[in-house]
């Protein structure tokens, strides 16, 4: 009974916020019907056995990989909802389900996709018996809220061993923290990606044996840590892949290539058509951010959310291979970007900053990006402490065949697209 | 003239954005013609090596990152460390180096970890119950009363002996264990702090005191080095400054 006064609660709180436009109330009606009830997910889930879940959880690219997933789902012919993109703590998790049920909690859906932020996943794993669990990779992020990677690959590892077996569990054989929380393991399938250099990218992670902790040895290298590693102490190297290319891609960026194939696999383990998802692909449309093209004033702009060093430098190989001229950092420090914006300094700018035409800083740490700029050696660029005119003003040097790209941490994106499109995600 | 800057472990004791620190010390030498060469000690580096350091760095890390160093940093190292800092090698040891230097450092099971005795001090983390220190931070020099804003991010808390000077005061924030009110410590020209941020790019002084410790040294002369352009660091201090006294 509790449970359908707080679905009943839930959604008003949800038709409020989507009438006042106030954000989608995608966090808030989770949040008190947890507070009331902290089995809520447990117990709605539990009444609707008919329901499959994914969780999907890694640093970066868990976004596209749930819009991935949900996209080829549904050309499937399946019907599948998701939590909103980066409400992806238990409070966004529960919102969903109370905005996909019934006024008596069930859900007519075969599969629930969820994005699980890093720190949450044990949670999520006490209240949710999943069908597939995702993990994409672990790089070093926002170490004042989510800690040092080798705590969080700790805390995965051991709730890991409360999963039941017949949970699929789809893993990054390039990287090798996550494909060692495999190792021994049966329903275990990986997928990884075909390596090009040896480049080394500076804020690189797992260079040592998860098992034994001797230096890795690579033959090959993606980005930072990921690539084709192996251990010359114990002999433990990366597991063989079940993914490793595909033949198209619908976003550019090598980092992308990952989330592709984790999403192909994903398919492949439900037993999807290759004809379907194939197709699925084609039509793909990028989620909030995430190299989203938009219009503004008649100019161009695609945003590419850059919130740790090793997205950030992945923007920028991307960008770069667009020919991209015109740039627009944006660096905020609020809870969800982090509060420390010391990683700036592990971005590879130097190689990098120099090929733009343009180059104009923005956000709440304005001057600290400033800085890492300046000492980067870039020719020029422009500072604005006030987004709206950086926007303004850096499209005064955007022709109507160019494209600006804008580059935001994750509470700047969401100010961005504020100003964009006037609308609040969340 | 030239300065060697020894990076020591940049592969394992790097870990939020230390590199910053080598970055804004060697442009700021460069800019003044002084030419500089980064040394990268990595895992099994040569002892010999650190002879030739005018400034030694050292940045923080994770648990599994400080074991490994602790096994590399066999007694031929730790001599010639110990050696560099006692005859006044200018260095700057960050969070994890930092607690490295003192006697030991007690993990949060209890496990203690053997320093290299340089410093004396002492770390203990309390456990994972107790929280983390974590946040801006703004502290007083000893010294020179240079205001000096960072970002701390640790776990354990640090005690200094009787004999050792604090680096600074705490204004805002938590500083070497939250009681206290002492931050880092300073020994000959050796400087240990839980500032990151990274500490030197919001903090130009202190890194034109090492670069001119660093010459005063090898030079065997006083040194007034050319006036630098700040106004970018300070705007970026002043946001942390203002947002700390508006709390």
């Amino acid at each position: 009974m509790l449970n359908i006064i707080l679905i009943l609660l839930g959604k008003i709180v949800i038709s409020i916020s989507k009438l006042t436009n106030i954000g989608s109330g995608s966090t808030w009606p989770g949040h008190i019907a947890l507070n009331l009830n902290n089995n809520f997910i447990k117990e709605i889930l539990s009444n609707n056995r008919n329901l499959k879940t994914i969780l999907i959880a890694g640093t970066n690219g868990k976004t596209t990989t749930s819009k991935l997933t949900a996209i080829i789902l549904n050309h499937y012919g399946k019907k599948v909802f998701q939590n909103k993109a980066g409400a992806n703590l238990m409070n966004g998790i529960a919102s969903s389900l109370i905005e996909n049920s019934s006024l008596l909690g069930s859900i007519k859906f075969d599969y629930g996709i969820f994005e699980v932020d890093e720190n949450s996943l044990p949670l999520a794993l006490e209240n949710i018996n999943p069908a597939i669990i995702t993990l994409l990779n672990l790089f070093r992020d926002q170490l004042d809220r989510y800690g040092e990677v080798n705590t969080i690959a700790d805390k995965w590892k051991n709730i890991l061993k409360k999963v039941q077996s017949d949970t699929t569990l789809i893993l990054n054989a390039d990287d090798p923290k996550i494909a060692y929380l495999g190792i021994n393991r049966k329903n275990t399938k990986y997928f990884g990606s075909m390596g090009l250099n040896l480049k080394k990218d500076h804020a690189s992670d797992s260079t040592y044996c998860p098992r034994c902790g001797s230096k890795l040895t690579y033959s090959t290298k993606t980005f930072s840590h990921l690539g084709n590693w192996s251990c010359t102490n114990c002999g433990l190297k990366k597991p063989k892949t079940d993914v490793a290319n595909y033949k198209y891609y619908p976003l550019s960026g090598f980092y992308n290539k990952y989330n592709v194939h984790a999403a192909v696999l994903i398919a492949r383990t439900i037993g999807v058509p290759e004809k379907i998802f194939f197709e699925s692909l084609k039509k793909f449309k990028p989620a909030f951010g995430r190299q989203e093209s938009l219009k503004f004033k008649q100019k161009n702009i695609k945003i590419l959310l850059s919130k740790n060093p090793t997205s950030f430098n992945q923007s920028l190989d991307t960008i770069i291979k667009l020919k991209a001229k015109h740039i627009l950092i944006i660096l905020n420090d609020r809870i969800p970007d982090g509060r420390d914006v010391s990683w700036i300094w592990d971005v590879d700018f130097e190689n990098s900053i120099n090929n733009f035409k343009s180059v104009y800083v923005s956000g709440d740490r304005v001057y600290d990006m400033a800085l890492r700029l300046k000492y980067s050696e870039v020719q020029d660029f422009n500072i604005y402490e006030k987004l709206k005119e950086a926007i303004n003003s850096q499209l005064l040097n955007v022709q109507k065949n160019e494209i600006l790209y804008i580059l935001p941490t994750y509470s700047a994106m969401l100010d961005l697209r504020k100003i964009l499109t006037g609308k609040q995600i969340i | 003239m030239n300065l060697t800057i020894g990076w020591l472990y940049p592969e394992l004791m790097s870990t939020y954005g230390d590199r910053g620190n080598i970055i804004f010390l060697k442009k700021r030498c460069e800019w003044r013609g002084i030419n500089t060469e980064i040394l990268n000690l990595n895992d099994g580096f040569d002892a010999m090596l650190l002879k030739k350091v005018d400034i030694l760095f050292m940045g923080g890390a994770q648990d599994v990152q400080q074991k490994i160093v602790a096994k590399d940093l066999n007694a031929r190292k730790v001599k010639s460390l110990k050696e560099k800092i006692q005859n006044n090698t200018p260095g700057l040891y960050i969070c994890g180096a930092f607690q490295f230097l003192g006697k030991y450092y007690k993990d949060a099971n209890g496990k203690a970890i053997l320093g290299l005795s340089i410093f004396d001090l002492y770390t203990e983390n309390p456990g994972l119950d107790s929280p983390r220190l974590i946040g801006n931070i703004v502290a007083k020099t000893e010294k020179h009363n240079i205001v000096l804003v960072g970002f701390e991010n640790h776990g354990g808390r640090t005690y200094l002996g009787k004999t050792l000077r604090p680096f600074a005061r705490v204004i805002k924030g938590f500083g070497n264990n939250g009681k206290d009110k002492t931050e880092g410590a300073i020994y000959k020209n050796s400087i240990g702090t839980y500032l990151h941020g990274p500490i030197l790019p919001k903090n130009p002084e202190i890194a034109d005191w090492l670069i001119e410790k660093a010459i005063e040294k090898k030079y065997r002369k006083k040194i007034k080095l050319e006036t630098l352009d700040d106004f970018i660091s300070q705007k970026a201090r002043e946001y942390i400054l203002e947002q700390l006294i508006n709390l």
